[in-house]
């Protein structure tokens, strides 16, 4: 217990050293850390307020449709903390130069455990749990609930909610591990993506929102008369369902019934993390000397892996050190389970999109609700590019690593390297977001003109996106991190992530009114009227050139500080 | 006769703190220079500044007359650096990682090929050369990245430790193909702590101490029986 106590200390003071660090770059970086954090966090309270008031005022959806529905939000929040712990525990628990350290000394391999698994935690959530908190403010002050409530459901309901998803996280991680020492990391890690996207499908199956809508509907205007019992049974014991449970009746007045659901929450919170702490004392250290061991069974290059092409040794079309860099970019990529499996799963994701896309009926005869519709889904696409840009251009220039002394020792342009990583980032992420954009847009209306739109203003979102985040990758670069994932998820990527939603939100303000007023001339007057889109495009291109020369410029400067 | 290496009046500053200070140095073709200081003298700084790694403050580096820093790629063009931790591309092989910097300095695959082929014979790389890095010892890590340094036939090879983590095997091969690449007019630029190397290897060495030359010998050759340079330097930086 003193070496778990004199370990988080260390770790305590070393975060209150990095937070109160009072030179000028730090504090003008947590300041714009504050700024842009706060404002998702207001913005995420405002739509959270007006979500549940529209909800529940205008749409007559009744509390209890209100909370099965949240039950369903905080189910995707669960699965998404879930699984966010389990990809960064990897890189914290098993792959890390502290623990490395640590195991060398005579510090019990569990105590070790616990002190990664709550640094592991905090580091994965704590942008989720920000989130979170403005989300139950927004929630909260809809029902005019006291501060005791947002005080309480914080600490005691949201905080162990995310922490069951953490711990779920880690004991499986740990069995995984084991596991993979057996059958190989990639069909492990293949295995669990298709485990975690059953769990998805199957749940959505289950409890289906549009049949869901249409039982519940049948009592409309008392939907309340609705009751639970055609819930499937399962549902019942999730921790998503006892969180929803909890505020249900919460805001109708019955705090027992509220308490059996919070009870339940915590002892399985209480179990999980006993269970935790029994699974690492039997296999933490067995499942972290599988993983330092390196090569496992399986982890050969499978056939798919052989693409003769973009061997080394070859002459290729591009110049020598061009072709040098995509050579090895190639391989880094393609030879690290963590990339090539995101990539996968994101396209998989898109795939699921525009599936579901495909069944929506989103042809509206209301001007404002087609324009809502249309700007509903240009920002999913936005979003969608945003995360694939942060997940995987972000990283670019930090992924140079420990390695990077070869390239600026080398006679190498240092502007052309950045400028390649740009070009090839860009017609990725361009074709992807086009393929979105055109196959979204035609959902919506057969014009073409339309489809025109979307697509200039995809390419100039993707122009932006990829932009900024090269250049903030490299602003934030951490040569020493050697996994993409954690340098995805750390404090640089997260205000550059935000930054993003801040462009794409100026984007569709711009859009808007525009918009709306040419549906109103397609709907109601059955003519079009192009005109009244070409200078807010304009006005995007602008925009996207100003995010675009700032953030190449950062970049640029950045890449001539010493290494 | 023109000096391979020049550093002209560099200085480096972070901050307040001046990690080389006002630093003049010259360096002869073919001539095995050892740079010598206690820990935090500025020897590394010093190195990553001739490397284009660090800018200095003020003051210029030129190789082969060109300035580092206002001429950057011709200068690295003419250099091999061995850093003092030789850090690869994990995922990549030895020999892709060769073919990597090959393609750095823009040689043809045909002659990459002859030459990867070249030095995995003179460094004994053979049996490793085809796994990935993330598995390599130390010593491994040292060999490709010597290999690395010297696979582009540079002028000048700036050295950082050149002997950490090496068998005394592998140590013997690299101190042989070092001195002999000098008599064909490879320049060295070395540091290390490793007195007896210096004893051994060295033409002509110098001091560095708080970022300032406390020592530098004018010509080749005119110290060192054994055991003098040990008394010498623990004299001098103490």
């Amino acid at each position: 217990m003193e070496q778990f106590i004199l370990l988080m200390n260390v770790k305590a003071s070393t975060f209150l050293k990095s937070v109160t660090d009072l030179r000028l770059q730090n504090i003008l970086k947590n300041l714009s850390s504050l700024f842009i954090f706060g404002g998702v966090a207001v913005g995420v309270f405002l739509l959270s307020r007006a979500a549940t008031g529209y909800l529940l005022t205008q749409a007559h959806i009744g509390l209890f449709l209100f909370h099965r529905f949240l039950s369903m939000l905080l189910y995707v929040f669960f699965i998404t903390v879930n699984l966010g712990n389990m990809i960064v525990c990897y890189a914290t628990l098993y792959k890390s130069d502290e623990v490395t350290f640590l195991m060398g000394l005579p510090v019990p391999p569990h105590t070790i455990f616990a002190v990664k698994f709550i640094d592991n935690f905090f580091y994965s959530s704590s942008t989720l749990l920000l989130l979170g908190l403005a989300l139950l403010l927004g929630y909260g002050s809809y029902f005019d609930m006291s501060a005791w409530f947002y005080f309480f459901t914080f600490a005691a309901v949201l905080l162990p909610f995310m922490l069951t998803a953490g711990v779920i996280a880690v004991i499986v991680l740990m069995l995984l591990i084991r596991i993979a020492s057996r059958v190989g990391i990639r069909w492990l890690l293949a295995g669990i993506m298709i485990v975690y996207l059953s769990a998805i499908y199957l749940y959505f199956s289950a409890v289906n929102p549009v049949n869901l809508v249409q039982e519940v509907m049948k009592h409309y205007p008392d939907v309340n008369a609705y009751f639970g019992y055609l819930d499937p049974p399962f549902v019942h014991y999730l921790p998503n369902h006892w969180v929803s449970e909890f505020l249900y009746w919460t805001v109708r007045g019955e705090p027992a019934r509220a308490t059996w659901h919070l009870v339940t929450l915590f002892c399985i919170l209480v179990t999980l993390l006993l269970s935790a702490w029994m699974v690492a004392r039997a296999y933490y250290y067995k499942s972290w000397m599988s993983a330092s061991e390196g090569r496992s069974p399986g982890s050969g290059r499978p056939w798919f892996f052989q693409v003769r092409f973009m061997e080394f040794g070859r002459e290729g079309v591009l110049p020598r050190p061009a072709d040098a860099f995509l050579r090895r970019d190639f391989w880094g990529f393609f030879r690290e389970p963590s990339q090539w499996l995101h990539l996968l799963l994101m396209f998989v994701l898109l795939c699921v999109f525009l599936v579901s896309m495909s069944s929506l009926e989103l042809r509206l005869t209301q001007p404002f609700l087609q324009t809502v519709s249309y700007l509903v889904v240009f920002l999913f696409d936005g979003f969608l590019i945003a995360s694939i840009s942060l997940r995987f251009v972000f990283p670019a220039l930090s992924l140079e690593g420990d390695a990077f002394w070869c390239v600026r020792s080398a006679p190498v342009n240092l502007r052309k390297l950045y400028w390649q990583k740009f070009i090839a980032s860009f017609l990725l992420i361009v074709t992807t977001a086009e393929i979105l954009s055109v196959a979204s847009t035609s959902m919506l209306r057969d014009s073409p003109f339309l489809i025109l739109v979307g697509s200039l203003c995809t390419a100039f979102v993707a122009l932006g996106l990829t932009s900024l985040n090269l250049g903030a990758g490299a602003y934030f670069a951490t040569f020493r991190e050697k996994n993409p994932i954690r340098i995805a998820s750390s404090q640089g990527a997260s205000l550059t992530f935000l930054g993003g939603m801040v462009y794409l939100a100026t984007v569709v303000a711009i859009l808007v009114v525009p918009l709306n007023r040419y549906f109103e001339i397609l709907i109601i007057r059955g003519t079009t009227a192009p005109g009244w889109l070409l200078i807010p495009i304009i006005a995007v291109g602008i925009l996207t050139g100003v995010v675009f020369a700032g953030s190449a410029g950062i970049g640029l400067a950045t890449l001539r500080r010493d290494y | 006769m023109n000096p391979t290496v020049q550093i002209s009046h560099v200085t480096k500053k972070f901050g307040p703190f001046v990690a080389v200070d006002d630093l003049d140095l010259s360096i002869g073709k073919g001539e095995f220079f050892g740079f010598l200081g206690p820990n935090g003298a500025g020897k590394t700084t010093t190195i990553k500044m001739i490397t284009g790694l660090y800018a200095p403050t003020s003051g210029t580096c030129l190789i082969n007359g060109h300035d580092v820093h206002r001429d950057p790629l011709p200068a690295k063009r003419s250099i091999g650096y061995v850093p003092d931790q030789p850090f690869l591309y994990e995922k990549l092989t030895g020999r892709e990682f060769l073919y990597f910097v090959c393609g750095l300095f823009n040689m043809p695959a045909a002659h990459a090929k002859e030459k990867i082929e070249e030095y995995t014979d003179v460094f004994e790389i053979g049996d490793f050369i085809d796994r990935r890095a993330e598995e390599y010892s130390q010593g491994m890590r040292q060999r490709v990245v010597l290999s690395a340094a010297l696979i582009h036939d540079p002028g000048v090879l700036i050295i950082d430790e050149p002997l950490v983590g090496l068998d005394p095997r592998s140590a013997r091969l690299v101190k042989d193909t070092l001195k002999e690449r000098t008599t064909k007019g490879l320049t060295v630029f070395m540091s290390t702590h490793l007195l007896e190397i210096v004893e051994e290897l060295c033409d002509r060495i110098a001091i560095i101490k708080q970022g300032r030359i406390i020592y530098e010998e004018s010509q080749t050759g005119s110290r060192r029986s054994n055991g003098e340079l040990e008394t010498m330097f623990l004299e001098l930086t103490k």
